[in-house]
């Protein structure tokens, strides 16, 4: 499990001093700790709050019930019902989907071992009911939309850290609570390939190190994606977004929009392994 | 006779342009040049762009977003269900048509093949019981009437057509399934099993017989036929073993007397099917295993032909069935976006309508497909059947036969605005340039909403030097469907 750190900025230790400095030491102390607390911007770079957005504790292991909408430029609206089991292992990840709704893709299933290194492609099944087949996918690319939305693969993802340039651009405010926004830049060609992004701009809370905005500059067709948390909530002392909206624009203007609501959400459940399996996925829930 | 009907295969190939994914030529904006998207990044480091890009969260709720609500409807267990929660009912109601538009005239006394030759109403019904113990059933059904034929005249149709191709009422999985032990699963009943990697050309699928009745036309859920089996699967490890015992004999529903995709020249024989006895049992062996990055398989199987002969017997030629023996294995690789498939079967036991004895054949298969492009797939695969100690009579009708033949399919698969819009490209050709025919199919299914579909689409047959197809190059047709899924 990713431990998040019980203190994230420690007031640093201070040394022995002559008596006689001690109120103006004291004083000088107390500004300097007012400081630190008040700016903890200034004690981190982009990378290391970036590390602590990975080590955020997610929990071992999850189950949630997915409702998907995704909304045409025009309104129209489509809805997916898909339940979805998660574990950990190690740095990687293991989930298994099974669509619930629309009844034209009830029973789909889709297995994924993500493996966390870049260098290792993940292994995918997906088992098609009206076939009666498990396929295996292939696909190192991971700028795909995920089931037709406006996420992609990676986008539902852990990103490889080691694999971006970050940048710490500014601070600001998000409802009213303070966010940085780090910019992030793929460190070469194929992972901008990988993951479809030239740019990324991430808005990251300051006070729990959650990401809860960021602007996605798409590699092709001059679009951008943006990625808003509209509902986060405290689940067994693990920070989730609940309703997630991710955006697709074209010269400022809304090309499609897909809200991810994530509900029936438990963590650290005793989740076995055998439901990871192809086994399971040809069977169903 | 070896007509090719080049009109179709360029409407084909032109409609394949759409399916490719965009390219540089194109000059769309971005792919050119794919880090031209990072010379804008670089531009985009300016606060004031910045600022405006960031402006874009302030976004009013689209139209109807507003009206967005996460009501039990789509928890799992619809309003709607007035019946238990143990049970589950899904299924479909579909309407279809089918336009044969190259026919020529009929000769005098032959069926008038050309315009309309399909009206189907389908239904099919599901219904899914939970059990206790993670035990679960399935009794499903399908019926269809087409129109077409009271609406043209049924008195032009033969009998057999009218049999064959009016209406239908048939049960189709029904199935009892759970585990025995923890490492031991059951199921049993009419099932369909599929064996094999490949997509598009049979190798070691060989348990279901399948609905040949219009190639091409026929749904992919309806393809494959389920027949009464008692399956056991044992899981070790990445390893299956899977045993199989088929109870029920299914030959494959073939094209009748007096239907454009009959190549016969006279009806059909009477029919002697193997009956339902312990000696007629069918018995299969697979050995899965699923490793990281790649899969093999090996297959070994006992079973009828679900293909018959003629035999000419003391009570006159008759059509029978006959049981082959098959050794089999397939494997996939995947490298990066590639996925690399093979097949093999070794299948022994072969009978033919011309009397040369039993024969072996040697089908291998080896197949590619690629996920690189944005929301497109691509697949090839290649196959040659090799028949051993070929008989030069087996080339005379009704055989055609060939001591190797190849067949190729390419088939292209692209998703558009957001998987609303399906579009499908399948061009499968026998011999490697098409010299002995080939078919062409393209079609699109447009998701008009979670529960409506619309298809339509094309597909053409260019005879060649093969007697089917040259019976057949003229069955080019229209065809389009609209389905309600529940």
């Amino acid at each position: 499990m990713k431990r998040q750190p019980t203190i994230l900025f420690t007031a640093h230790a201070h040394h022995a001093a002559p008596a006689r400095h001690l109120p103006r030491l004291f004083f000088l102390w107390l500004v300097l700790a007012a400081v630190a607390l008040a700016q903890p911007a200034l004690a981190l770079t982009a990378r290391e709050i970036m590390e602590k957005v990975d080590a955020r504790d997610d929990g071992d292991n999850s189950t949630q019930t997915t409702e998907m909408i995704l909304i045409d430029k025009n309104g129209h609206q489509r809805k997916r019902l898909i339940k979805a089991f998660m574990k950990d292992q190690g740095e990687d990840t293991w989930r298994i989907q099974f669509f619930i709704e629309p009844a034209d893709v009830k029973d789909t299933g889709f297995l994924t071992y993500d493996y966390y290194h870049g260098d290792r492609d993940d292994d995918q099944w997906l088992y098609l009911p009206e076939l009666h087949k498990t396929k295996r996918i292939a696909s190192s690319d991971k700028s795909s939309a995920f089931m037709g939305s406006d996420f992609s693969y990676a986008d539902m993802n852990r990103r490889v850290l080691d694999e971006w340039k970050f940048a710490l651009m500014k601070e600001s405010t998000v409802d009213n609570q303070k966010v940085w926004l780090i910019e992030a830049v793929p460190a070469n060609k194929v992972v901008a390939e990988r993951y479809g992004y030239t740019k990324s701009v991430i808005f990251v809370r300051q006070d729990i190190f959650f990401p809860v905005r960021a602007v996605h500059w798409v590699k092709e067709g001059g679009k951008i994606k943006y990625m808003e948390v509209k509902a986060l909530e405290l689940i067994d002392q693990i920070w989730v977004a609940t309703e997630t909206q991710m955006k697709t624009t074209q010269n400022q203007k809304t090309l499609h929009k897909t809200i991810l609501k994530f509900k029936q959400i438990k963590f650290n459940q005793d989740i076995e392994q055998e439901i990871f399996t192809v086994r399971r996925l040809e069977k169903g829930l | 006779m070896h007509k090719v009907r080049f009109g179709s295969l360029w409407i084909i190939l032109w409609l394949a342009g759409f399916l490719l994914p965009p390219g540089p030529a194109r000059g769309q904006a971005g792919l050119a040049d794919p880090w031209r998207g990072l010379g804008e990044v670089l531009a985009a480091r300016d606060h004031a762009a910045d600022e405006e890009i960031f402006s874009g969260f302030d976004d009013d709720p689209a139209p109807g977003q507003a009206h967005l609500d996460s009501s039990s409807a789509r928890q799992g267990q619809p309003l709607t269900a007035w019946w238990p929660a143990w049970l589950e009912l899904s299924g479909s109601m579909g309407l279809s048509a089918s336009y044969n538009f190259a026919h020529e005239p009929p000769a005098p006394g032959e069926p008038d093949q050309r315009d309309f030759s399909r009206l189907r109403t389908a239904l099919d019904v599901n219904a899914d019981f939970t059990l206790p113990q993670n035990w679960r059933a399935r009794i499903g059904g399908k019926a269809f009437y087409d129109a077409i034929h009271a609406l043209r005249g049924r008195g032009q149709y033969t009998a057999e057509v009218l049999d064959q191709y009016e209406d239908e009422l048939e049960f189709t999985e029904l199935y009892l399934q759970g585990s025995l032990l923890p490492a031991l699963d059951l199921k049993i009943g009419r099932q369909v099993v599929v064996w094999g990697k490949s997509d598009n050309i049979r190798v070691t699928d060989l348990l279901n017989p399948l609905d040949n009745r219009e190639p091409g036309v026929v749904d992919i859920k309806d393809l494959r036929l389920p027949v009464a089996m008692t399956k056991l699967d044992y899981y070790t490890g990445d390893w299956n073993l899977s045993g199989i015992m088929v109870h029920e004999f299914r030959a494959n529903k073939e094209p009748v007397i007096g239907n454009d995709f009959f190549t016969g020249s006279s009806a059909s024989p009477l029919e002697e099917k193997p009956g339902l006895a312990w000696d007629n049992q069918e018995y299969g062996l697979a050995l899965n295993g699923i490793f990281s990055g790649w899969d093999v398989s090996f297959y070994g199987a006992w079973f009828w032909n679900d293909q018959s002969h003629q035999e000419d017997t003391l009570a006159g030629i008759r059509r029978r069935y006959n049981h082959n023996a098959m050794l089999g294995t397939s494997m996939n690789i995947v490298r990066g976006n590639w996925l690399l498939k093979g097949e093999a079967a070794y299948v022994d036991g072969l009978e033919y309508s011309i009397a040369v004895g039993k024969k072996q054949r040697l089908d291998l298969l080896i197949g590619a497909e690629y996920n690189g492009f944005s929301e497109t797939v691509v697949s090839f695969e290649l196959a040659n059947r090799h028949l051993f100690s070929f008989d030069e009579r087996l080339k005379q009708s009704p055989v055609h036969g060939q001591r190797d033949e190849l067949q190729s399919v390419l088939r292209i698969n692209r998703d558009l605005f957001n998987d609303t819009l399906q579009l499908s490209l399948l061009l499968s050709t026998f011999d490697l340039t098409g010299e002995d025919g080939s078919f062409q199919r393209v079609s699109a299914k447009y998701d008009w909403s979670d529960s409506i579909n619309i298809t339509a689409g094309l597909i053409c047959y260019q005879s060649g030097n093969n007697a089917m197809f040259q019976k057949i190059g003229d069955n080019d047709r229209l065809f389009t469907e609209i389905r309600y899924t529940f």
